[in-house]
């Protein structure tokens, strides 16, 4: 897999990230960063550290094409930053990103849908807003309903009469009829039922196909394995890993269970602490808690492994 | 900044689109539609021409022979000021709105305060069958130096700064949603301060106001526009003529609100995608 990456790099990268950077400022500062803007500009703040957050910092990468990328790391990390900085919807406080080609954002698929239009309207507005003419969205406009499984009549109501699995299908179908070179998909394969899941994977299979780049960010390895061939795996807001999707997810797996071990450890040694407490005080508050924390301990260890799943997205790897 | 403005070129179907969203939401949500558009500055005709003047007499203000009289002077004033008030009252919400698309999309971000002043735009233009109504049955007056000249301009000053506030109040309101509130009253002040309801000249002449009030007035850009609205009907007559200080202070002022207004919007361009 390696191979494959780096034989696409020798084209020349589709994304390109330098030393991306982006700081929020932490609560009360938020206001005071107007007035600074104004009087200090906002390249240089004098009294600025200290009080901010950086999601994410100093991260370089670069991304091929015909790459699918999978992001993975904890909440809060910067995943969805980073996600949103290559879509050019946030601008870096440090560093550079560079996307050469158009970029379907699928980063929330109901975006755009105007309640008080009708589902043929909402189609045609969020499309042109993407970047496709009308021609285009005529011609695939029955397919779209289709791919949307929204029933005829229903296409000419209000989109606020929709249930939100109609919105989130005919999003979908909306936006896997854009030609973009660049696909950045943000958490949103877990869309409607099974049946049209199966249907939303098979659509981006296609997509890959057809060259296409891909970056990816989700919490579901087995997607992961599917479609990516690359995993970058982010950790306190930084590039921590830079590998195929398999090593990146193994290290991923490993900070967890570390993580849980520790957490395991600190909620024993807590629970000690009660438990003499309560000895202390009274005897019988101690049973019941200790019956509670034994069905919570197993779970961690159901969803890290998936045989199936594996070996499913080897296959995907290798097809795209 | 050359090449910011050609993506808003290239952007202009976009904004077409969302006005055309904006206008087919709003006239399809109510059973009048556009007869709103009409009754709404009528109402209010009704209401000032009473109050101002039949109550305290605003009309010995006018010049005794202007065609059209008071009414005209009143309904002139009033339809575009009903336009820019509500540009005011929906520029602090411009960029919120939208903040979906704005979040997921790549387009460049002015296009948006763009849409809603392209939408209130269409909506004055909606009003000129009304004015007309008013200036045929009440007489008006069409004159070359009303049509070319105080016309052409007192449109592109009134939208020039329209667009600069709400590109300032858009990105600002995102940051300190205060301004919202501050607009209203705002917006009380300058109704006022812009003499829509009687001739400007009744302040300026006026013994009992100070020196340097008169001099503040004159230099409210908003009041030299909305003089320019009305002296298109009025050409020729002194008093409803802008005066140079406030001829001035109307195009220099639009075209610095625009700049002030750009140049807020990109440089909070960065805190309000992280605020939205």
């Amino acid at each position: 897999m390696a191979s494959t990456y780096e034989a696409a790099v020798a084209d020349g990268p589709v994304i390109e990230a330098k030393g991306l950077g982006v700081k929020f400022a932490v609560n009360r500062r938020r206001k005071r960063s107007l007035r600074e803007m104004f009087i200090h500009g906002n390249k240089r703040d004098p009294n600025a550290e200290g009080n901010d957050f950086w999601p994410l910092r100093d991260v370089s990468f670069e991304i091929a094409k015909g790459d699918c990328v999978g992001i993975v790391g904890k909440n809060g990390t910067g995943k969805s930053t980073l996600l949103k900085m290559i879509a050019g919807v946030l601008i870096p406080d440090e560093g550079k990103v560079s996307v050469h080609g158009k970029v379907a954002p699928l980063l929330e698929l109901r975006a755009g849908f105007n309640d008080n239009l009708t589902g043929r309207e909402n189609v045609y507005l969020v499309g042109s807003l993407h970047g496709m003419t009308e021609k285009q969205i005529d011609e695939r406009f029955e397919e779209i309903v289709d791919f949307a499984e929204v029933k005829p009549k229903f296409i000419d109501t209000p989109v606020r009469h929709y249930s939100s699995g109609m919105k989130v299908r005919l999003g979908f179908a909306l936006i896997s009829q854009l030609e973009h070179p660049i696909m950045l998909v943000d958490e949103v394969l877990a869309v409607g039922d099974k049946a049209f899941k199966r249907k939303c994977y098979e659509a981006i299979d296609r997509m890959l196909a057809n060259e296409r780049t891909m970056v990816l960010v989700s919490h579901n390895e087995k997607d992961l394995r599917r479609f990516c061939n690359r995993g970058l795996y982010i950790r306190n807001g930084a590039l921590a890993l830079d590998t195929d999707i398999d090593s990146a997810l193994a290290a991923y797996n490993e900070d967890t269970k570390v993580e849980i071990e520790e957490r395991k450890k600190k909620d024993a040694a807590k629970k000690k602490r009660a438990e003499a407490a309560a000895k202390k005080v009274e005897a019988e508050a101690g049973p019941t808690e200790t019956g509670a924390t034994a069905v919570d301990e197993p779970k961690p260890e159901a969803d890290k492994t998936d045989p199936g799943a594996g070996g499913d997205g080897k296959d995907g790897g290798r097809a795209a | 900044m050359a090449s910011r403005t050609l993506a808003v070129w290239e952007h202009r179907k976009v904004v077409g689109l969302l006005v055309r969203r904006d206008l087919k939401v709003k006239y399809q949500q109510s059973v009048l539609g556009y007869a709103w558009t009409m009754l709404e500055p009528l109402a209010l005709t009704l209401v000032y021409f009473f109050v101002f003047g039949l109550v305290l007499q605003a009309e010995r203000g006018m010049p005794e022979d202007a065609p059209g009289g008071y009414i005209l002077f009143l309904v002139a004033g009033i339809l575009p000021w009903t336009t820019f008030g509500a540009i005011l009252s929906e520029a602090p919400r411009a960029m919120i709105t939208h903040s979906k698309l704005i979040t997921t999309m790549k387009v460049p971000r002015e296009i948006f305060p763009m849409a809603t002043v392209g939408t209130k735009f269409v909506e004055y233009v909606l009003t000129w069958p009304v004015l007309l109504i008013f200036v045929f049955a009440l007489g008006g007056r069409f004159t070359w130096e009303g049509m070319l000249f105080w016309l052409p301009l007192a449109i592109v000053l009134t939208f020039m700064f329209g667009l600069g506030v709400t590109l300032f109040l858009a990105s600002v309101n995102v940051l300190l949603r205060d301004v919202e509130r501050l607009t209203r009253i705002l917006t009380r002040l300058l109704f006022y301060g812009s003499a829509i309801l009687f001739p400007a000249s009744m302040v300026l002449q006026a013994d009992r106001v100070p020196g340097w009030a008169k001099t503040l007035y004159e230099l409210n850009p908003l009041m030299g526009i909305f003089q320019m609205h009305r002296t298109v009907w009025f050409s020729g007559f002194e008093e409803l003529t802008p005066s140079t200080l406030a001829l001035t202070s109307a195009v220099v002022g639009s075209i610095l609100m625009l700049i002030i207004g750009y140049w807020t919007f990109r440089r909070l361009e960065m805190s309000v995608l992280k605020e939205l």
